[in-house]
């Protein structure tokens, strides 16, 4: 077991772990490895998030969700299983999903890829919850 | 930047793969066909600047969490059509 460690904490994974980036990702086009993970934390929304974090730069590292727990019908990508970046917030309004460019991940392969659905009318940021 | 005048059905080809034509234009823009490897991805330049910055942003957001009770039931469910 390895370990990474950042603002998330210690946090352990092996080689099973290990997501890698068939192409770059817009803005970190030098990270290709990531841990992907689920933490297990108090909050409910540890429940359905997971992270991607960079081996090589642990300080990066993304929330993501199942797209499938918003939109049953997203765009198919060679059968991965789409991901959406979330910006989280301290408002719960304000936590948006990014619909437009899903990571499209294979986990027989452990390999991902971002794509960007340029000809779709999904939104770069969608509210993720509805507001109380 | 190279900046290069071109008449409509002219070409560009950068590198050995990749082919820009200029296919018509009109009053408030012009259409341009490209022609690339399919291992080469091709946006809109805007599109590809704003997703950029969400997922920079993204990136420096993921400390905050808030505690939500009864999470599922407020997903936000993208509407059918």
């Amino acid at each position: 077991m390895e370990t990474v460690k950042n603002k998330l904490g210690e946090i352990e994974y092996s080689d099973d772990n290990i997501i890698t980036f068939e192409e770059k990702i817009p803005g970190f086009e030098n990270l290709k490895k990531f841990v992907f993970v689920k933490l297990e934390r108090e909050e409910e929304i540890f429940q359905m998030l997971y992270f991607l974090i960079s081996i090589d730069e642990p300080n990066i590292f993304f929330p993501i969700l199942p797209i499938k727990l918003i939109e049953e019908n997203y765009p198919d990508y060679n059968g991965y299983e789409p991901f959406g970046i979330v910006k989280m917030s301290s408002q719960i309004s304000k936590i948006t999903i990014n619909l437009k460019s899903p990571v499209y991940i294979n986990f027989e392969k452990n390999t991902a890829i971002q794509k960007i659905l340029d000809n779709t009318d999904y939104p770069i940021e969608y509210q993720l919850f509805v507001e109380e | 930047m190279l900046v290069l005048s071109r008449k409509i059905g002219e070409k560009i080809i950068i590198g050995n793969d990749i082919v820009i034509t200029i296919l018509s234009n009109n009053e408030n823009n012009i259409k341009i066909g490209v022609d690339a490897p399919n291992n080469i991805p091709i946006y809109r330049y805007e599109v590809y600047e704003k997703i950029k910055n969400f997922i920079k942003e993204a990136s420096k957001s993921s400390s905050d969490f808030p505690e939500i009770s009864d999470i599922k039931s407020k997903i936000n469910k993208y509407p059918k059509k």
